[in-house]
């Protein structure tokens, strides 16, 4: 070959390689960026005064007397848009029959678009359903409303694939008294709903109100919590004798290969299968609670952390220097003193890591508890409940949210939020097994 | 070769026909070597003589290595050391180990030097204090780490590590010193500052002291003794051994003609 | 101090000591046998529940045949088609990962300055970590609108009715998979020493050939074991199948075709649990289990083939 064809062949390769990994960066990046930033959306958004209302209402948060004045304010500049829809409620049956048949379906599409936009007409019985006590909370979501009463969505199947169309209703109103209500929705919809940088920090606390309609996520972050720590709880003492047992006392011989094997296998069964096991074991056999419960789900996933916690502590033990044993045993330590008083504090960083990340897993993972552990509705649990009580879970609850919830398009901020928090947790806890790594690696350099 | 051993001084290490052995293979070979109480004894010999694994069979180190077994005799103090009654823990209590390479553990240097006293009694902390402060002073490192005695151990230098570390075996008041190459990893001034120490402790401590630094044996030891291929090949006072061999072999090593 | 403490122990100490270290080391390996032994513990509760199923409806009609209809009176439980939609996406996803795996470890290993490198490790593990339940919130809110809608800038203004399919899994999984297969190996490339590389350089080859034809063969075990675990991560996964792969108890016509929607072993069980009437151990739950009987089988396959890798390679390097 020439040299210039092999020189082309190793610039090419190369590039291929870096390209590689520069994919690797794009999918994080890609897959992170959309979820970070519509997350952020839970919690910092433009909020209206429906937004204000509700937390007043429904939270007792708020200034009460400016919210007041405020929806005093909204109210007035809202009467024309009554007006206007009364005056034609009054206007249609005088209209000629075809126009009426026209015009009819149009208005109630509109109307009901003034209700979800701006919440239930003056005067009108209180709707049972929260959700439907107020407009929208949300100015982005706002606007999404405004767009669909002004104009009607249809889609065009003449060029084969179907093209979404809009058309503008005002024309079709041109002359009657519902004409002034376009301009109005489309020039004053800020006066109407006074939209406000709003900070909403508890969005990680609170409790969701009509089914993740208004309020925040804090059953489910809780539930993380106690099934993340409670797996942990197992797992950690597990784990760590068991690597003690590992590398300090065992003899190599069969029933170690066999034992280390089966640790092996134990890291390599599908998510799914310790779902299955935990609801087969601990609660249809052992009865650990009666039904699901945040112990069953406990338990389930610490058998799926078991294995890293076992490698990583195992690692870290063996990583300790030889000479550090013999110190202590040369100063007259028994090897259970050894191992207490200078190998596992030695390990100690390295056992965390392991754990830390395992714990990241234990809060990331949803297949294990979908049968042991999780419920899409749910309050906050006490710790007392944790043995007889099922909790919802970010994980879970992610999965619900975005495929069963009734109205999946309404509470995307709420399914963004939650994934977000869910990532920002499992990463937070990956930082801080990178911070402590590199912190043992600055040590042991000098 | 015991006949060699001044009949004045009593023997606080005595073996009688002692073997180690790795598995099949004879590390040392019925050796018979009486260690004199309160002198310093010099091993040498060239790398694989067996004098490392000699040494550390005195205090059972040996143990922790899997397929090591001994045979033969090993007294300490009257007694044997490879009886199968013997507690472990006070015979390494008893005889202190420096090792190659310094060890001192991942903690303060405090928590080092009383590492050891917190292992075979309790002590109040006024007591630890003065446990400490009177094996670093030994040591002669006192006056360098007495206003960072909090700070971690591995921030320490070759030399001063090495320090702590005997510092570390003091603490537990021994009465013999076990060395195993202590300076082999230290630059001439630490090296210095450890043979001063040792000197320094010869008379309150029996100490024996591998080296394969012959300069290093000939200043700092009263006896010497000269392993080769697991023999004991020669025992004689220092000043003699290395003034005149009787064994050709001995001669020959120290005369830098093999090893 | 008691300075001449006495070495020996009385008889009463000597069997004290003996009894409490017996003690202690049996319960160590006690715990450490229940830790190792949960697995079969795994296999017999699942097996368990598993086999009334095959003990009623036999075997044949589970792995071979298409009909998955669990509601229907009777119901019929042929699992071939969901068996082949697993085949399937896992296949697809290991295959869209290994290229760009392999070269990423390649250039972590022996192109990246060693700086560059201590930056990406965070990366890689950072996209090991993100649960999988969020990459399934992603395939299903901003991959598969974006796949709908590819469709008509491809040739011939192709029509993609879901974006919900078995290919949109697949590039998941294979994202999903592509942190393990990275990470193995290149510590299977680091192992290959700079020995070996310093000999091919020192011949005059490129980087290109020294890693092609030197570095990767005697990489290719650590190499392979890398692709096995990518291959169980994706077998395995259950919220990112379930979510984005459409769920249809089907085999795609042709086979072949990506943009079908397909189900899998794995969202099956998640997705039936709830429908399967546990207490009364109907057979749709007993199917259930013989689904996960199967993954755990396949698992303990790809685990034996993996140590048999490692195994033979030691053998290799040891016999030289």
């Amino acid at each position: 070959m020439h040299m210039r064809t092999r020189r082309f062949l190793d610039r090419a390769f190369t590039s291929a390689a870096c390209l590689a990994v520069g994919l690797m960066v794009l999918f994080l990046l890609f897959v992170l960026g959309p979820i970070f930033v519509k997350g952020a959306g839970a919690y910092v958004f433009m909020g209206t005064v429906e937004h204000r209302r509700m937390m007043l209402d429904q939270f007792d948060r708020g200034n009460e007397e400016r919210v007041t004045a405020e929806w005093l304010d909204v109210q007035q500049a809202r009467r024309p848009v009554y007006e206007a829809l009364s005056a034609f409620e009054k206007e249609l049956p005088g209209l000629p029959a075809a126009r009426r048949k026209e015009l009819k379906p149009a208005f109630k599409a509109v109307r009901e678009g003034v209700a979800e936009l701006l919440g239930p007409e003056p005067g009108e019985p209180l709707p049972a359903l929260t959700r439907k006590m107020y407009g929208q909370t949300r100015w982005t979501k706002a606007q999404e409303k405004l767009k669909e009463i002004r104009f009607e969505e249809s889609w065009d199947y003449s060029a084969g694939a179907g093209r979404k169309v809009l058309t503008s209703r005002q024309p079709l109103f041109d002359g009657t008294a519902l004409a002034p209500l376009f301009p109005l929705l489309e020039r004053d919809a800020r006066k109407l709903l006074r939209p406000r940088l709003t900070f909403y920090p508890r969005f990680l606390t609170d409790v969701s109100i009509d089914a993740h309609f208004f309020g925040g996520i804090g059953p489910e972050v809780l539930g993380t919590m106690y099934l993340a720590l409670g797996a942990m709880l197992i797992a950690v003492p597990l784990g760590i004798i068991a690597a003690i047992y590992f590398q300090e006392y065992a003899k190599e011989g069969p029933v170690m290969t066999f034992l280390r094997s089966c640790v092996n296998t134990l890291a390599g069964v599908p998510s799914i299968v310790f779902g299955l096991f935990g609801l087969a074991f601990f609660i249809n056999t052992m009865h650990v609670s009666s039904g699901k419960s945040v112990l069953a789900g406990a338990l389930t996933l610490a058998l799926l952390v078991l294995p890293t916690v076992i490698r990583s502590s195992e690692e870290a033990i063996a990583a300790v220097p030889r000479a550090y044993k013999e110190g202590a045993m040369a100063l007259g330590a028994g090897p259970w003193r050894t191992i207490l008083t200078v190998i596992l504090p030695a390990a100690l960083p390295g056992i965390l890591t392991g754990i830390v990340i395992s714990m990241g897993r234990a809060a990331g993972e949803t297949a294990p508890i979908i049968f042991t552990a999780a419920v899409s509705v749910g309050k906050m649990i006490g710790p007392t409940e944790i043995a007889s009580q099922p909790t919802p879970a970010l994980s879970w609850n992610l999965y619900n949210l975005c495929t069963e919830h009734e109205a999946v398009n309404e509470i995307r901020h709420v399914q963004f939020g939650m994934a977000a928090t869910l990532v920002v947790i499992v990463l937070a806890l990956n930082l801080v097994a990178i911070l402590i790594r590199a912190r043992v690696a600055r040590r042991l350099k000098g | 070769m015991t006949d060699t051993v001044k009949q004045n001084v009593e023997a606080h290490v005595e073996a009688r026909g002692f073997s180690v052995y790795y598995g099949s293979q004879e590390a040392v070979k019925k050796v018979d070597l009486a260690i004199p109480s309160c002198q310093v004894t010099a091993i040498i010999g060239p790398s694989g003589c067996g004098k490392s694994t000699f040494l550390r069979a005195i205090n059972r180190m040996n143990d922790l290595i899997t397929g090591c077994h001994t045979q033969g005799e090993l007294f300490f103090d009257g007694q044997n050391v490879y009886s199968g009654d013997v507690d472990t823990a006070v015979v390494r209590r008893r005889i202190g180990m420096v090792f190659q390479k310094p060890n001192p553990f991942p903690k303060s240097i405090y928590d080092n030097v009383a590492y050891g006293p917190r292992l075979h009694g309790s002590y109040s902390r006024r007591q630890l204090d003065a446990i400490v402060e009177e094996s670093l002073v030994d040591a002669a490192l006192w006056d360098e780490v007495k206003d960072r005695l909090e700070k971690n151990a591995l921030g320490l230098s070759g030399g001063q590590a090495q320090r702590l570390c005997l510092a570390r075996a003091l603490a537990v008041k021994p009465e013999m010193l076990l060395m195993d190459e202590p300076t082999s990893a230290l630059d001439p001034k630490a090296t210095a500052r450890i043979e001063e120490l040792i000197v320094q402790l010869r008379g309150r401590y029996t100490i024996a002291i591998v080296t394969h630094n012959m300069q290093q044996a000939a200043r700092v030891s009263d006896m010497t003794a000269f392993f080769y291929e697991g023999n004991l090949v020669e025992f004689d006072a220092t000043k003699d051994l290395f003034t005149r061999p009787r064994e050709k072999r001995t001669e020959d090593y120290i005369t830098g003609r093999f090893g | 101090m008691k300075g001449s403490e006495h070495l020996i122990l009385s008889a009463a100490e000597k069997l004290q000591r003996k009894i409490l270290g017996l003690l202690g080391r049996s319960l160590l390996f006690a715990v450490t046998s229940v830790a190792a032994l949960s697995v079969l513990a795994i296999l017999f509760f699942i097996a368990r529940d598993a086999w009334p199923f095959f003990r009623d409806k036999g075997v044949a009609a589970f792995f071979f045949s298409t009909a998955w209809y669990p509601a229907h009176q009777p119901p019929e439980f042929g699992a071939a088609a969901i068996f082949v939609g697993s085949l399937l996406v896992t296949l697809t996803a290991v295959a869209l990962a290994v290229p760009p795996g392999v070269l990423a470890a390649i250039c972590m290993s022996d192109i990246l300055p060693f700086s560059v490198r201590q930056v990406l490790k965070p990366v890689v593990e950072m996209l090991a970590a993100i649960p999988s339940v969020v990459y399934g919130f992603f395939a299903l809110t901003v991959l598969a609108p974006f796949l709908q809608d590819s469709g008509k800038w491809l040739p011939g203004g192709f029509e993609i009715s879901s974006g919900v399919n078995a290919l949109n899994a697949s590039v998941i999984l294979g994202v999903m998979a592509l942190p393990t297969i990275v990470s193995v190996s290149e510590d299977a490339l680091q192992a290959a020493g700079r020995e070996l590389r310093e000999g091919s350089y020192a011949l005059g080859a490129t980087r290109a050939e020294t890693l092609v034809k030197v570095v990767l063969p005697a990489a290719v075990s650590g190499v392979f074991s890398a692709v096995l675990l990518g291959i169980m991560r994706a077998m395995g996964e259950t919220m990112v199948v379930w979510m984005a792969s459409g769920n249809a108890a089907q085999i795609p016509k042709p086979w072949y075709n990506l943009l079908q929607p397909v189900r899998t072993l794995t969202a099956t069980i998640a997705g039936d649990m709830g429908e399967a009437d546990q207490m009364t151990g109907s057979a749709h739950y007993h199917v259930l289990f013989a689904m996960g009987l199967s993954l755990l089988v396949i698992s303990f396959l790809c685990n034996l083939a993996g140590e048999w890798i490692v195994t033979r390679q030691r053998k290799r390097l040891r016999g030289g």
